[in-house]
């Protein structure tokens, strides 16, 4: 006869499965004529099919699987195909590097710096809620937290090499969370958490020299793109680009913006990545 | 099917829980611990037996990976699931369990939290409790594809699973309750 403590100790492995046959016969039988034990049972259950059976791995982002692809690709290859390759495209680029440096076409050199190291408003808009995913996450802890904007501010300021300045708005709405020196798309960032109203929003200040490699045009002054339901509004002021990522569109220009403040609605998204 | 694209599609397939693994044991080098497994899982892939499961199989190797990049690093970073190896911990065993009565859900029930506050919270246990009630309750795997992956008895899963999902209602009810948290993530507003 199995008594009630017993019972209550082994009610994970009997909902997930997991009982031999022999314990599982001898708990049903016990569960039979105990109301306590059947309800702890059919509350554990419940738990399971609302929550538990409903958890899914978190998915692999895009670029993720986009390496995979090239990695299982090369795989199948094989090795040495796949080096054979390497060293033919480096041979290519050798080659193209030297005629291009034979014929001097300025223009060429040109070219070669805006395919080679430009950074699209896309790619920018992609790699920033990448970041905001993790931050979310705590996939990238913050280097500093628990501070004033100000506090941090400096901090930024003594450690990266262009103009960082944090918004300092006094709302009980916003939250300043705290931040750490990122990468976006391999330029140096100051990224920042908020929260605004409770959601989860990040700042990103970029070098204003990395910005004018975006080729934006002037207007209109905020560039907004969607990506995976995050809205991204992208702008400059004060000598630094600014990137902000949330799911609350509008909302989040309470960032910098008193809640009184009348704005101008943000642009429709330019794009849908 | 030849032996490569029986391999792709079998990455394919588990790309996400592969993904969400390497998180747990690696979580800011994820992606190269990913690459790296598909790689040295590719190799020994000739050796897989059929009449297994292929998920816990390249999970294991993931998880020897991992070890072999924190031994090359000669650093076993103290928020990795790997570093806790040593720790002595309460083994329990299905004919003599040592467990005291499980938590029982109501109150969160209630509560009405939602899945992706259940998920997040899962992401703030402990390293070790976290791996253990991610393979089981995200990955779906039993106690013993987990003992195997982990290279631990069954009755130390069960103790960590045990200790996990408690750890993981403490923290529904009593958000505030995280470790390294301050009224950050889960809301307690029912909303």
């Amino acid at each position: 006869m199995m008594d009630c403590s017993t019972a209550k100790s082994k009610l994970f492995p009997y909902v997930d499965g997991e009982l031999t046959p022999e314990l599982r016969d001898q708990l049903e039988a016990h569960l039979a004529r105990c109301g306590t034990c059947r309800r702890l049972v059919d509350l554990e259950v419940a738990f399971r099919e609302t929550y538990v059976d409903r958890l899914r791995p978190d998915p692999a982002p895009e670029p993720v699987r986009e390496q995979v692809v090239t990695l299982l690709r090369e795989l199948g290859q094989g090795r040495r195909a796949s080096r054979r390759q390497r060293q033919l495209k480096r041979l290519v680029v050798c080659v193209g590097a030297a005629f291009l440096v034979a014929v001097g076409l300025s223009a060429g050199i040109a070219l070669q710096s805006y395919v080679g190291t430009r950074t699209t408003l896309a790619e920018l808009a992609i790699a920033a809620v990448e970041q905001h995913q993790k931050l979310v996450r705590d996939l990238l802890p913050p280097d500093i937290k628990n501070v004033s904007p100000k506090v941090a501010e400096e901090w930024f300021k003594k450690r990266l090499a262009f103009n960082v300045s944090l918004p300092d708005l006094r709302t009980e709405r916003l939250h300043f969370l705290g931040g750490r020196i990122s990468h976006l798309r391999e330029v140096e960032v100051a990224a920042l958490e908020y929260q605004v109203d409770g959601n989860n929003v990040s700042l990103f200040i970029i070098p204003e020299d990395a910005y004018r490699q975006l080729r934006l045009k002037d207007k209109p002054r905020f560039k907004v793109v969607s990506h995976r339901g995050y809205d991204v509004v992208i702008w400059r002021s004060q000598g630094a680009g600014y990137t902000l990522v949330s799911e609350i569109g509008d909302r989040a220009c309470l960032m910098c913006h008193a809640p009184e403040e009348k704005l101008e609605p943000l642009p429709r998204p330019s794009a849908h990545l | 099917m030849d032996s490569g694209t029986e391999f792709q599609d079998a990455v394919y397939k588990y790309l996400n829980p592969l993904y969400n693994y390497a998180l747990v044991l690696a979580r800011q080098d994820a992606e190269d611990l990913l690459q790296e497994s598909i790689a040295r899982a590719w190799e020994a892939f000739h050796r897989f037996d059929r009449s297994q499961s292929f998920k816990p199989w390249i999970f294991t190797i993931m998880r020897n990976v991992q070890i072999d990049r924190l031994r090359r690093r000669r650093l076993q970073p103290s928020e990795e699931p790997l570093g806790y190896q040593k720790e002595a911990e309460p083994v329990v065993s299905l004919e003599n369990p040592l467990c005291s009565i499980p938590l029982a859900p109501e109150d969160i029930l209630l509560r009405r939290e939602t899945v992706e506050q259940v998920r997040e919270a899962i992401r703030h246990l402990p390293p070790l409790l976290r791996e253990i009630v991610e393979l089981r309750d995200i990955e779906g795997l039993s106690y013993r594809e987990i003992a195997t992956i982990v290279s631990r008895p069954v009755g130390t899963v069960m103790s960590r699973l045990y200790r996990g999902r408690n750890l993981l209602r403490t923290y529904l009810v009593e958000p505030r309750e995280r470790p390294g948290e301050k009224g950050i993530g889960v809301r307690n507003d029912g909303l």
